[in-house]
């Protein structure tokens, strides 16, 4: 492993640990203001609606390629997360945040499990076969490929798959 | 994870984000947030505390019946690892949800 990345895993796991730091490293990232906000409408019944997860905390299956953890600015790149699939089969990859906790109990991230006892239970209508995964801490010149290419090219799957509402978490 | 949350909403679909830095959301602008004040990889919170991470869920999907104005943040109150989950609770919550 290069220094950077355990450079990174350590700055990680420290922020987890004392959120006070955390400030710091908040702000060494600035995102762009937006002044615009999209909205779609939600006209579908909780109990009738498809639900799927885009996550952003790096977790893919474990015969997919990982996530690239030594371009500085990041991967825009994501994974599609197959729920056919046993989810011992997933793993995170992500040296940008702390994920002890997460590979102990993946839902923390990536609430499957939980939406899948909100269908049995009639809460929600299904839980979608297909979710999508990304590895946050996408900066600089992947900006423009996130935005233009892959966030709009997952929006365009969870179309055809019928998805009637996405929950993003984070890392 | 917003500028993500953006594209999807542009496409049509309505959506919901869980924001642990509430900077973020502010700048970025997706249409609907809860913020918690919880620390990064812990979204939904702590591992196998189910009944608090089914909590969370059911904030995140309330808030999308709620939310009436676009890049709106729902402040959640849960303080991290200072609160009694119980799954009663979960009805309570989606209670305002239309059937």
């Amino acid at each position: 492993m290069n220094i950077d990345r355990l450079k990174n895993k350590l700055i990680s796991k420290v922020i987890t640990r004392f959120p006070s730091l955390a400030k710091r490293f908040i702000a060494s990232y600035d995102p762009r203001q937006s002044l615009d906000v999209p909205w779609t409408p939600v006209t579908r019944a909780l109990d009738r609606s498809t639900i799927a997860i885009v996550t952003t905390a790096g977790v893919h299956h474990k015969d997919q390629g990982p996530f690239d953890m030594k371009d500085r600015e990041g991967d825009p790149s994501y994974r599609v997360i197959d729920l056919g699939r046993p989810l011992s089969d997933l793993m995170i990859t992500h040296d940008y945040y702390d994920h002890a906790d997460a590979d102990k109990d993946i839902n923390i991230v990536f609430p499957v499990e939980r939406l899948r006892e909100f269908e049995k239970q009639g809460l929600i209508g299904h839980v979608a076969g297909r979710h999508y995964s990304f590895m946050g801490h996408i900066i600089g010149r992947h900006i423009p490929t996130l935005v233009n290419k892959t966030a709009p090219e997952i929006a365009r799957a969870l179309k055809n798959d019928h998805v009637d509402v996405v929950l993003l978490t984070p890392g | 994870m917003g500028l993500i949350q953006r594209e999807i909403e542009k496409q049509g679909i309505p959506t919901i984000g869980i924001s642990i830095v509430r900077q973020y959301s502010e700048k970025v602008r997706p249409p609907r947030t809860v913020f918690l004040r919880w620390p990064f990889g812990h979204p939904l919170g702590e591992p196998f505390k189910t009944a608090q991470q089914r909590v969370v869920l059911a904030e995140a999907l309330r808030a999308l019946y709620v939310i009436q104005e676009p890049g709106a943040i729902i402040d959640l109150p849960y303080r991290w690892r200072r609160e009694q989950y119980d799954d009663r609770d979960i009805q309570n919550i989606l209670r305002v949800v239309p059937k």
